[in-house]
């Protein structure tokens, strides 16, 4: 556990020391510009505004840190030979993917929180009340950063750190589409064509599982077995991608 | 003698490009390092010192061959908790402190008391003074000493150094030669690369040269050199070049 924890902490503070924690401070300008400037053209439709664009930001940041951190986690270590020292002491691969994992995700996390207290404190500002409906956003938000977090590590634990920021994109596009898909295989005639798209659908993560925008801007009730199920849906699939990175990251080598 | 390192039949080789031939760097390596000496791994660039090394640490695999860390298979996290490792130049955490970088590797080796064991090191490698300031701060040989440091901190008993004297001023030599012989002194096994060959001569026990990924000789550095061959007037490429003649003619 002790080695966990120090991969952990080595990747909190390599990615904290980035000044990763300076978007907080660009979120907060975003969300106070965006409010003022939108409020004469929103017509009463402000708060609704302002949820949806603090939501969307801050869901986009994570997603963007993830791409941009979490394709070189492992690839810059490798670049700079940095891992050779970790790589010869008595620690197993799987310890370092899943170290990398939990340092990078934490830092997303107190990122996350930072920004949906900023989010809250200027709603409060606006409207005289806090929106506690909007918290649930949070957790919801980092099962997306979970799952995207996984593919870019089980790119990165084989490919270059380009090829795992693309995929990360593919898949962050093709996550957020994943409804569509299912619709064009309900209605595809083409039997081959059916089953493809099922295939994918059901391989490919669903990230709209996380994407709760619209219940919680329009204020619509989120029920438990939504929740239950998309915390069950991010946790597995992300022990799966984590699983399947060590193995191919335990045959590599560091030429 | 019980032995530290053994390496058998040992054969590796690269691709450069996928369209290409695999070129063979290393050929039917034969080679025992034994317990408590100080053993130079030495030969010309490119000859195959780091890519030797970097199978012994496990950080490639070989194509065929064994190779056993004090009679255990390298891979095993046994055999890794018995090497310290200092790799050539050396990168490390820019934004990590001397303190935290050591933090880190102690609690990778399992260290119990890391706190006690990370100022120890860094008093030993005379970085105490710096123990707060970031790795992206650090000199040259700062570098070189905290890898040092990093290689040792866990106590183990072999400690494998690639190219620990290159690019260091002489004092810097004099403390990283130090360090070695003190190590000795304590009964470790040191087994390091160099291609300098006067600073072998000072502190190894025996040697053993690589030339184009073969072994060409292993022993005694003395007996090695005959015809009055002097190492201090004497570059170890010049040296290879006489022996690849004298092979040749």
């Amino acid at each position: 556990m002790h080695r966990i924890r120090a991969i952990v902490e080595n990747t909190f503070k390599e990615s904290l020391r980035q000044r990763i924690l300076n978007l907080l401070i660009i979120f907060a300008i975003l969300l106070i510009v965006v409010s003022i400037f939108l409020e004469p053209f929103a017509i009463g439709e402000s708060p609704k505004i302002l949820r949806d664009f603090g939501l969307a930001v801050s869901s986009i940041f994570g997603v963007l840190i993830v791409i941009i951190i979490g394709s070189s986690l492992i690839h810059k270590d490798i670049e700079k030979r940095t891992i050779y020292t970790v790589i010869a002491k008595p620690v197993k691969r799987g310890e370092i993917i899943v170290g990398k994992f939990l340092g990078l995700f934490f830092l997303i996390a107190v990122l996350e929180t930072g920004m949906t207290i900023i989010h809250q404190i200027i709603i409060f500002i606006y409207e005289g009340a806090f929106d506690p409906h909007l918290l649930i956003a949070l957790p919801f938000s980092l099962l997306e950063v979970m799952v995207l977090l996984g593919i870019l590590l089980l790119f990165s634990s084989f490919s270059s750190s380009t090829m795992a920021s693309i995929m990360g994109i593919i898949f962050f596009i093709i996550g957020h589409g994943s409804p569509d898909l299912k619709l064009f295989a309900d209605q595809s005639k083409v039997v081959l064509l059916k089953y493809i798209a099922y295939v994918f659908y059901y391989i490919l993560p669903n990230l709209e599982n996380f994407n709760l925008r619209i219940e919680l801007v329009y204020k619509l009730p989120v029920h438990h077995d939504q929740i239950l199920f998309s915390l069950c849906y991010g946790l597995i699939y992300t022990i799966l991608l984590l699983y399947v990175a060590t193995i191919i990251f335990e045959k590599r080598e560091f030429k | 003698m019980e032995s530290a390192i053994k390496l058998e039949h040992i054969y590796r080789s690269f691709k450069t490009h996928f369209w290409q031939k695999r070129k063979l760097v290393l050929e039917d390596i034969n080679l025992e390092v034994f317990q408590g000496e100080v053993f130079g791994f030495l030969g010309p660039n490119g000859a195959g010192k780091t890519t030797t090394i970097k199978l012994i640490t496990g950080l490639l695999k070989p194509d065929s061959g064994k190779i056993s860390i004090f009679g255990m298979p390298r891979d095993s996290l046994k055999a890794k908790q018995l090497i310290g490792y200092l790799p050539e130049s050396p990168y490390f955490y820019d934004h990590l402190t001397g303190y935290e970088f050591l933090k880190v590797h102690a609690l990778l080796g399992n260290c119990k008391d890391y706190e006690k064991k990370v100022y120890e090191q860094l008093e030993k490698v005379g970085l105490k003074s710096a123990a707060n300031l970031q790795l992206r701060k650090y000199s040259r040989g700062m570098l070189q000493r905290i890898g040092i440091a990093q290689a040792l901190i866990t106590d183990p008993e072999l400690i494998i150094l690639d190219e620990p004297l290159t690019g260091l001023d002489p004092i810097g030599r004099k403390e990283i030669k130090d360090l070695i012989l003190e190590q000795k002194q304590q009964g470790k096994t040191i087994f390091f690369s160099s291609h300098i060959l006067p600073d072998a001569e000072v502190i190894c026990d025996r040697i053993g040269i690589i030339i184009n990924g073969k072994i060409l000789k292993v022993g005694e550095l003395k007996q090695l050199l005959k015809k009055g061959i002097k190492t201090d007037e004497i570059s170890l490429e010049d040296w290879f070049v006489k022996q690849v003649k004298e092979k040749d003619a």
